[in-house]
């Protein structure tokens, strides 16, 4: 071929790839193998409102939320030196960001094109904003995550019934134990009779103890399974669950994630319950009004093997009387709902071995906080 | 030999509980406090020298484990039973990285079997 020739293909091709970019339906971006953005189609500047012009040659990085923002060079670097796909030809659920800082779920799938040395990368993007679509394909994640709620309901019900009924079965077996004690002392025709009334009494007591503890096991036995998870991804799918209509309400939603908060011990499916709870909660919360509405979750390093999540939302805070008894069920503040979200927020936390908190700063606002055993220190599977 | 004047202080926000126990403690010859909340046991000024505290683990403000923490970096050493409705691993082992003697779950049957050896063992 003459250099004429191959100017001309050259310039066919482009031309070709710029028809296709008008076209396609689909928001598409070509980078290179630095993240800058090579090319994007016309779908997808709509779609993150940047002109190619503003658009081509910054970092893709900017089509996201922290920490992803922050890490992108990072996972294109890490493929580049081991080859190792995490979403090259997988496709995944991600969160992307709008140029006015809106965030919303989104379908991603990369394609790996090669031309002699270098690398670029087709990302095809499918905005999941769309209730129908959205609901498509986050029914799977959510159908398991309700299962768990209902059995997880379950579970709380008979702990907080056998906690509710071990108080007065523990006032019931310690009077007959002082009565017995006192009768031992006395003496008459009928103390006997009533020293051997007074033992069987406390024997059903403590039979009654029992089969409390026993029903409390079996639902509490089941489907938790602990394992190593990575906090980050964790929080990644639980947002993107949590996150759907928060773009309607005007809510822009921020990560601060502690990069050494990486590996806990954790159910993952009940931790995301926890995580989906907080920030619906949240969600619920400053759709009922506020100027500012601003939802935060960071993680950071605790105490000893401890991590700490936080969710905040600059909502109308609490009363502190509402905020002392938030974590017992059937305490709600909403008009719907049985009030057991927050109290089986508690019971999942706890069993895990972490605790869980609010509080309301006096700038206003609530921020929920919870703790996991981070997973390079225990390994120890639980509980009963 | 236990003394008659071994002082239980005992923390629960229940008082059915409350009662019920210090009248099986008494039955044994215990000598009984009652603080219906971790606050009142922390505003309490005469803590006795010897005698032991018996904390519920459940309450809405401060929960056992944390008023625990709170009179030990007062200095208070007397030793500790956590009393709960439910008492799992990870209770226990925060419980015993707290320096309590014993986490006893709920109905306590017999809470002065537990009590008795511990406050025997002190001079």
């Amino acid at each position: 071929m003459s250099d004429t020739s191959i100017a001309l293909a050259l310039e066919a091709a482009e031309a070709r790839l710029r028809s296709i970019l008008q076209t396609v339906p689909d928001a598409m971006i070509i980078i290179d193998e630095r993240g800058r953005i090579e090319s994007l189609s016309t779908t997808a500047e709509r779609l993150f409102g940047y002109d190619a012009d503003e658009a081509c040659g910054r970092n893709v990085s900017l089509l996201m939320p922290s920490p992803y923002r922050e890490q992108h060079d990072a996972y294109i670097e890490r493929y580049l030196k081991t080859g190792e796909r995490r979403i090259i030809g997988i496709g995944r659920i991600v969160v992307g960001q709008r140029k006015d800082g809106t965030t919303f779920p989104m379908h991603l799938t990369v394609g790996e094109l090669r031309t002699g040395e270098r690398h670029h990368f087709t990302g095809f993007i499918r905005d999941l904003t769309d209730q129908q679509l959205t609901e498509d394909r986050l029914k799977e994640l959510q159908s398991e995550v309700t299962h768990m709620s209902r059995f997880t309901a379950l579970g709380e019900m008979a702990s907080t019934l056998a906690h509710e009924i071990n108080q007065p079965l523990t006032a019931i077996s310690n009077y007959l134990r002082g009565s017995r004690r006192l009768l031992e002392r006395m003496e008459g025709e009928n103390v006997e009779m009533l020293r051997d009334a007074v033992s069987k009494a406390a024997d059903q007591a403590l039979r009654a103890g029992q089969i409390i503890r026993r029903l409390r096991e079996f639902v509490a036995r089941g489907e938790s399974e602990r394992r190593i998870e990575s906090l980050p991804k964790l929080i990644e799918d639980a947002s993107t669950l949590a996150l759907v209509g928060a773009r309607e309400h005007g809510i822009a939603v921020t990560f601060r994630l502690d990069p050494a908060a990486d590996l806990v011990l954790a159910d993952r499916i009940q931790i995301q319950q926890v995580l989906v709870n907080l920030m619906r909660n949240a969600i619920d919360v400053m759709s009922e009004g506020g100027a500012v509405r601003r939802l935060d979750i960071a993680t950071a390093t605790g105490l000893e093997d401890q991590v700490e999540v936080t969710v905040a939302d600059t909502g109308s805070g609490l009363a502190p009387e509402v905020a002392r008894q938030l974590f017992q069920p059937f305490v709600t503040t909403k008009r719907k709902g049985m009030g057991l979200g927050l109290s089986i927020c508690r019971t999942i936390v706890e069993a895990h071995g972490g605790k869980i908190w609010v509080n309301s700063p006096p700038e206003g606002g609530t921020i929920f906080h919870f703790t996991l055993r981070a997973a390079a220190h225990d390994r120890e599977n639980e509980d009963g | 030999m236990s003394k008659a004047s071994d002082a239980i202080l005992l923390v629960d926000d229940d008082a059915a509980v409350r009662h019920a126990l210090k009248f099986s403690l008494e039955m044994e010859g215990f000598d009984v406090r009652l603080y219906p909340t971790p606050e009142a046991l922390l505003a309490e000024h005469d803590l006795p020298a010897d005698g032991c505290l018996v904390i519920d683990y459940r309450m809405p403000d401060i929960d056992g484990l944390e008023l625990v923490e709170r009179l030990r970096s007062r200095g208070v050493t007397l030793p500790v039973f956590l009393i709960s409705g439910r008492v799992t691993r990870s209770l226990r082992a925060r419980a015993s990285s707290l320096g309590i003697e014993d986490v006893l779950e709920k109905p306590l049957s017999d809470l002065a079997a537990s009590i008795r050896p511990v406050l025997d063992a002190r001079p």
